[in-house]
């Protein structure tokens, strides 16, 4: 049900870094928010909350699940990994992205072709 | 950008910077309390590595949370909270607390009708020399005793015996339709009032306005709280069942008593003042009370008792110190969009029976909604008894 939902209306941009951090391998919390900055080109930095709201939603719609603990400065750290339907939802985004930057790319040359001829 | 190779790296990062202890102890304490805006079942899972995170990602030497920083957390941890609420009322507590008010709110709902109207009649016994009256504001007589109050108090009772008698679609229909009507009749006076709000007449006795609600004065968000939960519940007797009679005879009595305060004291002198800010806190006052008193017990009873303190909502917008026609405006626009709110409610609740279901989440919600209304029609009936399939009925209160 929720992976039809959102099917239908696009990803927004928290929860495609978050699922795309996960993509090669499982990250703890401090390891998300620093992937997604460097994904996102330094213009998006995840707040804690933010993060850990996506992750609550996309735990509870089983995208994503609680990998293994670890105990790191005296501090629990908790590594989350994509679930098989987060990855086939991630791919379908990534699709739609990949399709609409195309259909982008081949507006902006057909104006360019317009405008130089 | 690699976002392939930092899978496993970034899992040695992280090491905080160094900083005194002091100041990190309480950077960590201010951390602690803005995590309480977080649901407890959510904090007990992510406290720890929530903190973590949070005190890695702090400048060295910090002391407190950057602004945004608390705002995004507060904001966060409500929202999760907001969110859960379906899944909430979904769980066994919840719907054995939905049941447990489908139970007493019809019952406090027609008591405070019946109030209201004695309030009336005794209004009206002693304008009677001078009867009918008629007013600036509408072409009828004003009667205290007249027809449509006592038509909504007998639906209202209506509503309660065929709730108890397992009748709860019809009952909550009824309800809805009472509900409809008192939001239309809000309208209007509302139009009304907005016209007229610097008229001579709210400056001498706003009181006499309330006798003109075309279709009595029911108490709104009381009322949708009974139409909803008898909509969205297994229903009344499930939750005489868990509740039993005293229990429920005894959060009637208080409920009743704690909203009803004005007319209860209009009744005991009828020059008693109120309008006046202090009596108007003192009503407040009087419902928290006989929440806290009569339904606080156990989960369910926890339950009971936030649903009930929805009521409180317009009561709260009353205490504000408000000059006289907004003291009247304000509950009055609370309680419309509290009954705007609840139409949803009523529109699926009219295709047929409800039943529970776990929401998995925010988005899927609506769909879900639709869904569960049109399939199983069976669960209401078995469930309105003690044998249901919920057989034991454990030990809540």
């Amino acid at each position: 049900m929720y992976i039809y939902d959102m099917k239908k209306r696009s990803m927004q941009e928290p929860t495609f870094l978050i699922l795309t951090a996960l993509a090669a391998g499982p990250q703890h919390g401090y390891g998300i928010i620093a992937d997604a900055e460097q994904i996102s080109g330094g213009v998006t930095r995840l707040q804690t909350g933010t993060l850990y709201m996506a992750l609550d939603r996309l735990r509870s719609a089983r995208l994503v699940e609680p990998d293994r603990e670890e105990v790191a400065d005296g501090r629990l750290r908790r590594y989350y990994r994509l679930t098989d339907e987060g990855a086939a939802l991630l791919g379908a985004e990534t699709e739609r992205r990949r399709a609409s930057a195309a259909v982008a790319a081949q507006r902006l040359r057909v104006r360019l072709a317009g405008g130089t001829a | 950008m690699s976002p392939g190779g930092t899978g496993q790296a970034t899992g040695t990062d992280g090491d905080m910077p160094a900083r005194d202890p002091a100041g990190a102890a309480a950077l960590e304490r201010r951390y602690l309390r803005l995590l309480r805006c977080y649901p407890p079942s959510h904090r007990a899972f992510h406290r720890e590595e929530m903190l973590g995170v949070l005190l890695a990602t702090a400048r060295p030497g910090q002391r407190t949370p950057g602004l945004g920083q608390a705002v995004n957390l507060a904001a966060c941890g409500l929202a999760i909270r907001v969110r859960r609420i379906p899944g909430w009322l979904a769980a066994d507590a919840g719907q054995d607390a939905l049941a447990v008010v489908s139970l007493i709110a019809p019952a406090v709902v027609f008591i405070l009708l019946a109030l209201g109207w004695a309030v009336n009649a005794a209004a009206g016994a002693r304008v009677l020399p001078r009867v009918p009256v008629w007013t600036p504001l509408l072409p009828v007589p004003v009667l205290p005793f007249s027809g449509e109050s006592v038509v909504v108090m007998i639906a209202w009772l209506a509503v309660v015996v065929l709730g108890l008698t397992g009748r709860q679609r019809t009952a909550a229909k009824i309800a809805f339709i009472s509900l409809t009507l008192a939001l239309l009749a809000l309208l209007f006076v509302l139009v009304v009032l907005i016209q007229q709000v610097h008229s001579f007449y709210f400056n001498t006795f706003p009181g006499e306005l309330l006798p003109f609600l075309p279709f009595g004065d029911v108490p709104v968000v009381l009322a949708s709280l009974a139409a909803c939960s008898l909509a969205l519940s297994p229903g009344p007797r499930r939750g005489l069942a868990i509740a039993g009679w005293r229990r429920a005879c005894l959060m009637i009595a208080g409920l009743s008593a704690g909203f009803g305060f004005p007319s209860i004291v209009q009744l005991a002198d009828p020059a008693a003042p109120i309008w006046d800010l202090a009596f108007r806190l003192l009503g407040v006052l009087a419902i928290a009370i006989a929440v806290a008193v009569t339904c606080v017990r156990g989960p369910v009873g926890r339950r009971v008792a936030g649903l009930a303190a929805t009521g409180l909502l317009p009561s709260l917008a009353v205490a504000i110190p408000l000059r006289v026609p907004a003291v009247i405006l304000v509950p009055m626009l609370v309680s419309l969009l509290v009954a705007v709110l609840v139409w949803p409610v009523a529109i699926v609740s009219w295709r047929g029976r409800v039943r529970r279901v776990a929401i998995v989440s925010w988005r899927g919600r609506v769909r879900q909604a639709v869904l569960f209304v049109r399939s199983d029609r069976t669960y209401s009936r078995g469930a309105t008894g003690p044998s249901s399939d919920r057989v034991h009925i454990r030990r809540l209160f």
